[in-house]
């Protein structure tokens, strides 16, 4: 329990006692109640100067997430490890298939079990293993978008083994090409135009199904039939090439790289959206509703002021996701964070007024101490 | 029905109005009617709770309420009313009527809201407790939105 000026209080807080009206004795709000945006603004009415608040309470869901989500982390970072060991074996014997849909299967289970969990996980990487965590978030990503288009386990796994293969021809392009800081010089600049290519014929010589090649040769290509190599337009390029498309767009917008600065992932979005016909209009419809408006991982402003994370997308409510809250009104970092799920019934006064911009968004994640 | 609830929707329709990148919104003359009030073909119901209570009503056509919703949605295109375009116009709805109630609030009216519920149909008729309904239309570029509002004192 603790005091908190009533200037400090945000709907989500719980009261350790009752609140009354001084004049009176009169109970105003009684302990206990989940504070909303219309009591805290009933108890300023009132001049009342602060009030007991609890230490926040955690549902049996937060429970279930301290949990599970090391857990994740440990199975993405193996993820990330397992790609770097089948890569870096690239041209020798070593390269099971197997290996590569077992992986893919331990991933589907998890999305299965908590995608919210996992997509929070796609935000924590470095690039010095950009190519690696790049492919395993890819893959998460399209077997997101497959799982939303009714996919049956055998297919989901197909789409994440051809998500995690699709830049598999990069290999073949000197790393300091693909992490170069600065323009390419026009031989570069032709072999990174080929990726695809090596990769497709990289996967053949390696017996991989047709599907898995031709997401590895079409990942480039765009609906209005800008992409390259080959041009190709609209229904003409591979269905599961097309969800890879969008996944592995979005992946390396939201990716620090060396070449420029990380940008958020509502900018990602819109970065995206503002080239809608380079996509498959379903499949971007799709997308969206997925990722939500305010995609995980995104710092937001509510209406009265308070600054949040996305944590937890909701079925359904794609403006109305799950926060943490981090800062208060005046932009004070909160000494506990606070979880708050704008789909609640109570909590609809509430509402995302904007996003922080790429530069406030950084200071605020250095400020969460998630950056250095 | 005070006029002093009023101003508040027309406040904060404006205001919301605009930060989504609609920048001329004009406002028709008010007008009164009884409950019930014939709806337009996408109508968003939200109910208000506390010190005031009642429904708050916006009745557009669906070309209007594609069009908005496409704002909502970063520009996507959006050629039916699917379940992104839905919630889109919903959140719309909501995001006006809770700075109007935040507004009612500096007024000493304190009220929460209830989430937005979409009827689509054109022949919906909208029967509610309150007898009286306030007409605010407004015109933007984007087509015409109609904000009906009951409330009433409950501390009356």
């Amino acid at each position: 329990m603790k005091a908190v000026k009533v200037d400090k209080l945000i709907p989500g807080m719980v009261l350790a006692q009752d609140v009354l009206i001084s004049r009176t004795g009169v109970t105003l709000i009684p302990v206990n109640t989940l504070l909303t945006v219309e009591m805290i603004r009933r108890i300023a009415s009132f001049n009342i100067d602060e009030v007991y608040i609890s230490e926040p309470r955690k549902s049996n869901k937060e429970k279930d997430e301290e949990i599970l989500a090391p857990v994740m982390a440990q199975t993405h970072h193996h993820a990330v490890a397992a790609v770097e060991d089948i890569v870096t074996n690239y041209g020798e014997h070593l390269f099971e298939e197997q290996a590569i849909s077992g992986l893919v299967g331990d991933l589907l289970d998890q999305v299965e079990m908590d995608s919210s969990l996992l997509l929070n996980l796609t935000h924590l990487k470095s690039y010095d293993n950009y190519l690696f965590s790049h492919s395993v978030n890819v893959s998460i990503l399209a077997i997101l978008i497959g799982e939303k288009l009714g996919y049956s386990k055998e297919e989901l796994n197909l789409l994440g083994v051809a998500a995690l293969l699709h830049d598999i021809g990069m290999l073949k392009i000197p790393i300091t090409t693909w992490d170069k800081n600065g323009t390419l010089t026009p031989l570069e600049y032709r072999k990174v135009r080929n990726h695809p290519l090596y990769g497709e014929d990289f996967l053949s010589s390696k017996n991989m199904s047709k599907e898995v090649r031709a997401v590895a040769s079409q990942h480039h290509e765009r609906f209005d039939g800008t992409g390259y190599p080959k041009g190709l337009q609209g229904s003409n390029i591979n269905f599961k090439a097309r969800i890879v498309a969008i996944a592995d767009v979005y992946d390396a917008c939201i990716s620090e790289r060396p070449y420029r600065e990380r940008i958020t992932p509502q900018e990602t979005l819109k970065l995206i959206v503002s080239d809608q016909k380079l996509y498959d209009p379903q499949l971007l419809k799709i997308f969206i509703s997925t990722m939500a408006i305010y995609p995980i991982g995104s710092l937001v402003r509510l209406n009265t002021g308070e600054i949040g994370k996305v944590i937890r997308v909701t079925n359904n409510q794609p403006f109305r996701p799950v926060l943490c809250i981090y800062f208060d009104r005046e932009e004070n970092l909160l000494e506990q964070p606070l979880r708050i799920d704008l789909s609640e019934d109570q909590n609809h006064l509430l509402f995302i007024k904007e996003t922080l911009s790429a530069l406030q968004h950084r200071k605020a994640l250095q400020q969460i101490g998630e950056i250095i | 029905m005070k006029a002093e609830f009023i101003n508040p929707f027309v406040g904060a329709a404006f205001n919301v109005i605009k930060t989504i990148g609609e920048t001329e919104v004009v406002k028709g003359e008010l007008g009164l009617t009884s409950s019930p009030i014939k709806g337009d073909e996408v109508n968003v119901v939200i109910g208000v709770t506390g010190d005031l209570t009642g429904q708050v009503i916006f009745c557009l056509s669906e070309k209007t309420a594609l069009a908005l919703a496409s704002k909502m949605l970063m520009e996507l295109s959006t050629d039916s009313l699917d379940e992104l375009a839905k919630s889109a116009v919903g959140e719309l709805g909501n995001m006006i009527i809770g700075n109007a109630v935040t507004a009612l609030g500096d007024k000493g009216f304190f009220c929460n809201l209830t989430p937005p519920a979409l009827f689509i149909g054109k022949d919906v008729l909208v029967s509610t407790k309150c007898p009286q309904f306030l007409i605010i239309p407004l015109q933007t570029k984007l087509g015409a939105l109609q904000i009906n509002v009951a409330l009433e004192d409950t501390m009356l």
